[in-house]
């Protein structure tokens, strides 16, 4: 491991006296493999790759495409005129949508941003706990215990679900959001426990040593090493974490009894109905309207996704 | 002083204390086995036990031993949702993993306006579980709808997927690959996290973009593949909302789209035997740690960690 | 540090048994109790208020009609609060199960004959009694009996009747026939010529095969019954075959759609059906769905009785309670349960509010009441429903435990045919076997 020097510019060709060239630089003084084709071919080949990406992610996004016109459509039009223009604009069903429920749709986002928030945090907080556990302390029973948990994950919700009940009623705890958060800060989505176990032992062992030998024990290593050497895998973990839980419909449709608890994914199910009149139109508004905090929350929070390990070395 | 004093107990403790790390383990695991105890354990031996019973949610349970699994392994839709769900997840699987791994190269580096790209391709992601799914695929893979509309255009008349028993799954492995997003979001994270310096030696070395690609990034990658992988297969396994939509709640037409826990919940919750529905479940268990099992077997052979 | 290991992971094992035992005795405990729920307020102690919970499923217009319904309620009854559940169809079921599991069974239930056995035959919803049920007549109250106690009280009645869309038949040249007197034959040769006149993209019908409401008319018209009064299928195998008979027919003189667009149109609701959409002429619908479609199809729709009806024995046509109102077997406020449900069903402010959303009111003065107050479709179903009257015979007894699966038999088994995976004669054997085993069971 060697120190990264500070950059000098690199001259091609001639061997720089003073300070040590980094790698990329000396790199960048040996000619590539290929010949270059010139500046205007590049250009070419960037903008095919834009127009690709673009056909591509147009033909991906057809059908939420499809459902954004639908939104703007009356509801009678919407399967009479299944194109992707509306013939008639009609913004009537965001302000229906809107208030079309016992409460104004802000009130389920409201909900379902609190549900969200907690268990992100405590999505975030436990499973990096226990993925530390697993990842770097040597304990009795550790593959077992890894193995159970990875087994709590392969049950369907659908038969845990009414067990889970019963005992959170007989903590009363239906209807409210306990039963939605608590489990999150007890580290029972085994999916993120074992992301981060993964992303643990990718980070090299040596700076954990390095830190012990400065004298650090577990928790300061947890702290100050595997978190911040983790930031992609908390950022995933954290959206991903956001995204499920603002779309899960079942358990909050179980737990969740009073309407004015209700989240998003329930209200926007009572728009349409089987048995009697469904309001296609609104839904799309609502499901639209839902679809933007989710999607600023990826847009955003992406810059912690991609922030890697640029340069390694123990600081 | 001090120092050399406290690096010669470390040093002198280091064999004792890498022996059992027991204390600092029951420190970071506590909350986690509280979950497990409290909200997986219960839930979990409950429904083992249920299995055993007859059980209609309105009355408590009646125990009938072995009935519910003998009565399970005579049950011709039972197959058939094994059937399915196994047919789904051996092939939606892997595309799925392809396309995400593909994406995911593409878009790391090395263009102008990759968020933006990033994001358009993680919007289907959030659609996936949505009851908007089944206006819309329909309107994709109706008898009229666009993917018709387009083979139209070449003169090639097509079916009603999504309503036909022939297609009418594929039609739901399609949109299990649309939904790519999740795994390219973990293969963008685990891209990321290849220390840049392997890259740069590389290049002075002389590999170039394949030969980098063939032994940096996909040996470092191979835990987040596994990873993924995994968890796909464990997911595809319980595979639920999609079908639950598109079908109407039925698995339909004619059982072509029957996951098995869609025929889980089915019995559990409509013919109100909650007790053949888990021992349905505990059967799945059995089939996902068994073949999770054989994966982290397997995975020695082609998984590289660092430590 | 060994010793602290092991004595850690020893406590830990200790821990979880005792968790585990904690939670096997909440199991058991619980099992079977009421009054778990926190907003339950036991026995109106000191500031004498009751609190009762309403569940009932749809989508949002009913909700916010039933929220006001409720306000009035708690307004003509102070000291009662009503804590509304709703949700919609597909969720309303799981989700009662599962509070009955836990032992937190709502106190007034919105039932559906289809379930109304299976939940009366396990204890969970109870004898009626202290609801004011003169006016509802005695043969649509009958409808809610099982073993001769009266468990649900109809709310409303639909007629399951055919759908019609008098502008494509008149584009298409066919003449309206008349609903009295026409056959299942006759209905075919309509469908077929209104498909060949009124050019590509619009056919005569839609499927009607995947609703055993059909096969159910079809039965009584010929002197049988889906189920017998005493629970077990009452309909013969060629009555069967002769039913999905009907749609082979329909395909081949291309009176209705290929098989996938049959399930595709079945799927899309009464918004994206076939007369929804104005791609077809006729269908089969509930006829509380009439507003609905018409919203839909932009046409004035109209109402015919089913094909058949003076074709054999007797006619088949017939009420269904649209749904009805229940008590919980263990409520803690029978009383104040009652008053609800007998405000329900009687207050013609009521009936104002929600109009025809619930069933044709199965109060007859208070749908005498509410006809000025009618659209014009719900008029029409007024008008139809009163013209039917008379000529029913009688109506059909609850369906035993067990018969809501029969709507995914029935679907799965007309998708066979259809898709001319099973002739009708094979069909027939697969539905009495499959039915037979629900409802045996």
């Amino acid at each position: 491991m060697t120190d990264a020097p500070a950059r000098t510019e690199p001259r091609p060709g001639s061997h720089p006296q003073g300070p040590r060239p980094t790698l990329a630089e000396v790199a960048a003084t040996y000619p590539d493999r290929r010949p270059s084709r010139g500046r205007a071919w590049a250009a070419v080949r960037r903008v095919l790759r834009h127009v690709a990406l673009i056909a591509f992610g147009l033909v991906m996004l057809y059908p939420l495409l499809w459902m954004l016109a639908s939104s703007f459509k009356p509801t009678e039009l919407i399967f009479r005129e299944p194109g992707l223009i509306p013939t008639e604009w009609d913004f009537g069903n965001y302000t229906d949508g809107w208030n079309a429920l016992l409460d104004p749709f802000s009130h389920y986002l409201l909900n379902s941003a609190v549900v969200v928030l907690g268990s992100v945090l405590g999505n975030l907080v436990s499973c990096s706990m226990a993925a530390y556990a697993f990842a770097r302390l040597k304990f009795r029973g550790r593959n077992l215990w890894f193995a159970i948990m990875l087994m709590s994950i392969m049950l369907p919700i659908h038969v845990i679900i009414v067990p889970q009940y019963i005992l959170f009623s007989s903590l009363s705890w239906i209807n409210t959001f306990l039963p939605l958060i608590v489990p999150k800060l007890l580290a029972t989505d085994a999916f993120f426990v074992f992301l981060m176990v993964q992303f643990f032992r990718g980070i090299p062992k040596d700076l954990d040593e390095a830190a012990r030998l400065d004298g650090c024990g577990h928790v300061r290593i947890y702290l100050r090493i595997m978190l911040p050497l983790s930031l992609p895998a908390l950022a995933t973990t954290a959206i991903f974490t956001f995204i499920w839980t603002w779309n899960d419909f079942f358990s909050q449709l179980i737990f969740l009894t009073k309407p004015d608890m209700y989240t998003v994914p329930i209200a926007l199910r009572t728009f349409v109905d089987a048995t009697s009149n469904s309001s296609w139109g609104p839904l799309f508004a609502m499901s639209i309207v839902s679809l933007i905090p989710v999607f600023l929350v990826f847009l955003f929070g992406q810059k912690y996704l991609v922030k890697g390990i640029a340069t390694t070395g123990i600081k | 002083m001090a120092v050399i004093q406290e690096v010669a107990r470390t040093r002198g403790a280091a064999p004792e204390r890498r022996k059992g790390d027991g204390r600092a383990a029951a420190l970071f695991l506590a909350p986690w086995f509280v979950g497990l105890v409290l909200v997986t354990a219960f839930p979990l031996v409950a429904s083992l036990y249920l299995s055993f019973t007859d059980y209609s949610l309105l009355e408590a349970p009646g125990w009938v031993g072995l009935e519910n699994y003998t009565a399970m392994f005579s049950d011709p839709r039972f197959f058939q949702a094994l059937k399915v769900t196994f047919t789904y997840v051996l092939v939606s699987v892997p595309l799925q993993l392809a396309a995400a791994l593909a994406l995911a190269m593409v878009l790391d580096k090395g263009l102008r306006g990759l968020a933006f790209y990033r994001s358009v391709y993680y919007l289907p992601s959030l659609l996936g579980g949505s009851v908007a799914i089944a206006i819309l695929w329909r309107q994709v893979f109706g008898a009229d709808g666009l993917v018709n509309q387009v083979l139209g255009f070449f003169g090639i008349e097509g079916v009603g997927w999504v309503s036909h028993p022939d297609y009418a799954l594929g039609t739901l492995m399609i949109l299990n690959v649309w939904t790519f997003g999740a795994p390219m979001i973990i293969f963008l994270a685990g891209l990321r996290q290849i220390p840049a310096m392997y890259y740069e030696a590389a290049s002075i070395d002389g590999a170039g973009r394949w030969r980098r690609f063939r032994s940096i990034t996909v040996p470092l990658l191979t835990p987040i593949i596994f990873f993924n992988l995994v968890l796909q297969l464990i997911g595809a396994f319980q595979s639920f909302t999609q079908a639950f939509i598109v079908s109407g709640g039925t698995g339909g037409p004619v059982d072509s789209t029957l996951f098995y826990t869609l025929y889980l919940y089915e019995k559990g919750f409509s013919s109100y035997q909650m007790g053949y529905a888990s021992a349905m479940a505990w059967f799945l268990l059995l089939v996902v740690a068994g073949m999770t099992a054989v994966n982290f077997l397997a995975s020695k052979f082609w998984v590289f960690y660092d430590d | 540090m060994r010793v602290t290991a092991t004595r850690a992971l020893r406590r830990r094992g200790v821990a979880l048994v005792a968790l585990t035992a904690a939670g096997a005795l909440a199991l058991t405990a619980c099992s079977g109790d009421s009054g778990a729920m926190p907003s339950d307020d036991d026995g109106g102690g000191d500031d004498g208020n009751v609190e009762i919970r309403f569940a009932w499923w749809g989508s949002d217009d009913r909700h916010k009609t039933t929220q006001q319904i409720i306000d009035l309620f708690e307004e003509k009854n102070p000291g009662i609060t009503v804590v509304p559940d709703y949700t919609d169809w597909d969720g309303y079921w799981d989700k009662l199960a599962t509070a009955t599991a836990g032992g937190d069974t709502p106190d007034v239930i919105t039932q559906e004959e289809r379930y109304l056995s299976d939940y009366a035959s396990r204890g969970v919803i109870g004898e009626l009694s202290g609801v004011d049920t003169s006016e509802i007549p005695e043969d649509i109250l009958s409808t809610g009996e099982v073993d001769g106690k009266l468990v649900g009280i109809p709310t409303g009645v639909n007629a399951y009747a055919m759908v019609a869309d008098p502008q494509i038949f008149a584009d298409a040249g066919v003449e309206m026939p008349d609903d009295t007197t026409w056959t299942w034959d006759e209905y075919v040769d309509i469908a077929g010529t209104i498909a060949k006149g009124a050019g590509d993209g619009v056919w005569g019908a839609q499927d009607y095969g995947f609703n055993e409401a059909g096969l159910n008319v079809l039965a009584r018209q010929k002197g049988e019954a889906l189920y017998d009064e005493d629970g077990s299928l009452g309909v013969s195998k060629e009555t069967i075959a002769e039913f999905f008979q009907t749609s082979l027919d329909l395909m081949a003189n291309g009176g209705q759609p290929d098989a996938s667009r049959s399930v595709e149109y079945q799927n899309a609701g009464p918004e994206g059906s076939l007369l929804g959409t104005n791609a077809g002429a006729m269908g089969v619908w509930w006829s509380n769905q009439l507003g609905a479609l018409s919203d839909a199809s932009g046409h004035d729709l109209e109402l015919l009785r089913l094909p058949g009806e003076s074709e054999f024995e007797r006619t088949g046509m017939y009420f269904k309670p649209a749904m009805y109102y229940s008590i919980s077997a263990k409520t803690k406020h029978p009383e104040e349960s009652a008053k609800f449900v007998d405000f329900l069903l009687n207050d013609p402010e009521v009936a104002k509010l929600q109009l025809t959303d619930r069933g044709l009111p199965a109060n007859l003065k208070v749908r005498e009441a509410i006809l000025p107050e009618l659209t014009a479709a719900d008029q029409k179903v007024a008008d139809f429903m009163a013209d039917l009257e008379p000529d029913i015979v009688d109506n059909p007894s609850v369906p035993p435990n067990g018969a809501n699966e029969i709507q995914d038999i029935m679907i799965r088994i007309n998708t066979e045919v259809l898709f001319e995976r099973m002739t009708p004669d094979e069909a027939a054997d697969a539905f009495l076997k499959d039915v037979g085993a629900a409802i045996g069971g």
